[in-house]
């Protein structure tokens, strides 16, 4: 599709353009407005469907932020969403739409627990052994990632297949391979529900600061360390320069010698290796095992709000991943103590992408009533 | 455009549908695979149920990417017809539809998805959304809300078994061979989508306002100089195209006689799918219904291989359109979209 991608790209360009013009107090405010907006009509929802809103306000807040656990709950959301996101950001920063996250993390958690399970009886037992099949592990899902990532990349590339609609046929694709995986031959010996086997107990991250089960602040500290990484290779290094120029203008890109081709596969790459080290966090801090992946959580789609909401930029995908993190802990505390559907949190998180679409909408708003002045 | 046109201009696509149909015959005739028995007449009637809210979509989406503007948000669209469809049903018969009922939530459906329509194509077109980010936050919204309704309703992501539509029996034309039984005592809607499908691609080529459709999308300057509001026939194709996208969805809910609302939906990428069959069809609403049919293919052909004897998993055959999707987008990655499509049109009045 070239002349659709040339068309994309122009229209990356046009976005990029305005968010560039666009100042960081200005992105703020559309990225403030956006949650709220989508915040609000997701309570007029909740309202119209005749529960009480200021009850629903208050248990969102509790699930969020009352108390040490629902904490730790959202501190483990937040660590799988700024590191989800970043893989985003990484792609989308470069003009590539890596829709694809979701099923990069479910291959690489899912390499990552395979690989542990396959290696654990070769190395001793203890502190040593657990080390070691982290980081097999680790290794496994950053590579499992990348591989599931450069593929669509390399079909951009080489026979210029949308990435869009190529990385979402991929998530399904993952999801089936992986659930008939997990239910079929890797199922662990006796197990009723469709998982495999646990990684031995002496493989996980402790538990230091917050004494919860499936949180670590390792793995937020990981993911911390994946947005320095990034922010410097996009920021300082030529790597990063070429990615950001072919997404922005793929002209100039060409004529200043960039292969715009390898950029492609090499962003996809990079995009889908922190999307499997996302993967490989959720399978160690959270689950110990693997399960059908048409359960688990959305981070990988979530993960595109994040980003967005973040103009694409790796330090601000920190609190974008945070307010996210907060509203998914919210949505599983609303989901175990009352009966507004959880639902409605999926439906919020379409609505802040879609007004984080429209940038025109708040500008207009604000002109309308005297705020921020300028004409565009 | 007349057929013979069509194929002319599309030798090197049709020989590659020629060439892989052929290869898939002599693979399957060298390993000995029984074909008559896989390829029957209940398996082309089943293929092309699958296929109608498919070419239902892409039809519309076609629409919306001529006139230049690329609707990604058909996914969300069936997910909102359908979900719209089933609860519909569910309210107007108290519980227990019957045959009209079915009727009666299609076209509830088919209003309801007009009225998100032109919400989206005003955020689109007067406010100039970004076309990719807001196409799939419609998905995500989607596939949030469609759930939601359903736990409303039935406090479940999944409806119980509501009705689906039953076939029609055209008297007469229905005793014809092979033909009978494949367009004449089916589900209605099969043969409504061929019909629709033979009208859109007539009144793309052959009306003044199919005209200005493509033109809008090719040239915008020249139909805005020819005094055409350029803003109003996109608004027209988006429009058009998110009610086609709500009727497939719709439609797909009739035939399949219950809502299922867990993991991406029962609509699980149909919308996509539809996006790529209108690609695949070159943006001609005939080309697109063949390619839905090859994708609702792919869907059905885990019934044929069950009664021949071959045993792949289920979840593994599931898979396929999405495979053909894939091959499709590798092989033929190569279309040309109209030229202004993704770009807002400014009029200088």
């Amino acid at each position: 599709m070239s002349g659709s991608s040339g068309r994309l790209y122009a229209a990356i360009d046009r976005a990029a353009d305005r968010m560039l013009r666009a100042s960081v107090i200005e992105r703020l405010a559309i990225a403030t407005a956006s949650t709220a907006l989508a915040l609000l009509i997701g309570v007029t929802i909740v309202a119209a469907a005749g529960y009480d809103p200021v009850q629903f306000i208050t248990n969102m807040l509790e699930g969020a932020l009352g108390g040490r656990s629902a904490i730790a709950r959202t501190l483990r959301f937040s660590t799988l969403f700024i590191l989800t996101g970043v893989a985003v950001a990484v792609a989308f920063r470069a003009g590539v739409f890596n829709i694809g996250v979701q099923g990069q993390f479910v291959v690489g958690g899912f390499a990552t627990i395979m690989s542990i399970i396959w290696t654990a009886p070769l190395l001793p037992e203890g502190i040593v052994g657990g080390v070691g099949l982290l980081l097999i592990g680790f290794l496994a899902g950053i590579f499992a990632g990348g591989a599931y990532g450069a593929l669509p990349g390399a079909l951009k590339a080489y026979a210029d297949a949308n990435v869009i609609i190529t990385t979402i046929m991929l998530n399904f694709i993952a999801t089936g391979v992986v659930g008939w995986l997990v239910q079929n031959p890797f199922r662990g010996e006796g197990n009723a529900a469709p998982n495999t086997e646990r990684i031995p107990e002496y493989v996980s991250l402790p538990s230091i600061v917050f004494d919860s089960s499936g949180f670590s602040i390792i793995g937020l500290g990981i993911a911390l360390a994946t947005v320095a990484v990034i922010f410097v290779v996009m920021e300082r290094s030529r790597f990063g320069y070429d990615m950001v120029t072919s997404g922005h203008q793929e002209s100039a890109a060409t004529y200043s010698g960039v292969g715009a081709k390898r950029t492609v596969v090499l962003t996809m790459t990079l995009s889908g290796m922190v999307a499997g080290l996302a993967g490989a966090v959720f399978a160690i801090m959270i689950q110990g095992y693997y399960t059908d992946p048409s359960g688990i959580g959305t981070y990988g789609f979530d993960a595109i709000a994040v980003s967005l909401l973040a103009a694409n930029n790796p330090l601000g995908i920190i609190p974008a991943g945070l307010l996210f993190g907060g509203l998914d802990s919210a949505g599983s505390h609303i989901g175990i103590y009352t009966d507004v559907p959880v639902q409605l949190i999926d439906g919020v998180i379409g609505l802040v992408i879609l007004f984080v679409a429209v940038p025109e909408l708040f500008r207009m708003a604000a002109e309308r009533i005297g705020l921020g002045g300028e004409s565009r | 455009m007349s057929l013979a046109d069509y194929a002319g201009e599309n030798r090197i696509r049709i020989a590659g549908i020629v060439a892989v149909v052929g290869v898939i015959v002599f693979t399957a005739a060298a390993m000995d695979l029984p074909i008559i028995d896989i390829v029957t007449v209940g398996f082309v009637e089943r293929s092309l149920q699958a296929a109608t809210p498919i070419a239902l979509t892409a039809i519309g989406g076609l629409y919306a990417e001529k006139s230049g503007v690329f609707n990604i948000g058909v996914e969300g669209f069936m997910i909102f017809g359908a979900a719209t469809a089933a609860t519909m049903m569910w309210i107007i018969s108290g519980g227990s539809p019957g045959q009209s009922d079915i009727w009666l939530a299609i076209l509830a459906s088919v209003l309801i998805s007009l009225a998100f329509s032109i919400v989206f194509a005003i955020l689109l077109i007067r406010y100039e959304a970004d076309q990719i980010v807001a196409g799939l936050a419609l998905w995500f919204i989607g596939l949030g809300f469609g759930p939601f309704m359903a736990v409303l309703v039935w406090d479940s992501r999944n409806s119980p078994s509501l009705e689906s539509i039953n076939d029609l029996t055209v008297p007469v034309l229905a005793d014809i061979p092979v033909l009978g039984p494949i367009f004449f005592d089916t589900s209605p809607l099969v043969l409504f989508t061929a019909v629709l499908a033979v009208a859109a691609w007539k009144f793309l080529n052959d009306t003044r306002y199919g005209y200005w459709i493509q033109a809008a999308g090719e040239n915008p300057e020249a139909l805005d100089t020819a005094g055409i509001s350029v803003t109003r026939v996109r608004y027209a194709a988006v429009i058009f195209s998110g009610v086609m996208a709500g009727l497939g969805g719709a439609v797909l809910l009739a035939q399949a006689g219950s809502f299922t609302g867990t993991g991406e939906t029962m609509v699980s990428g149909r919308g996509w799918i539809g996006i790529v069959a209108y690609l695949f069809g070159n943006y001609n609403p005939l080309g697109a219904g063949v390619a839905a049919l090859v994708f609702g293919g792919l869907d059905m052909l885990q019934i044929q291989l069950q009664t021949v004897g071959i045993n792949v998993p289920n979840r593994l055959v599931n898979l396929f359109p999405y495979v053909g999707v894939i091959v499709v987008l590798t092989v033929w990655g190569s279309t040309r979209t109209p030229s202004a499509v993704g770009e807002p049109y400014e009029s200088e009045e």
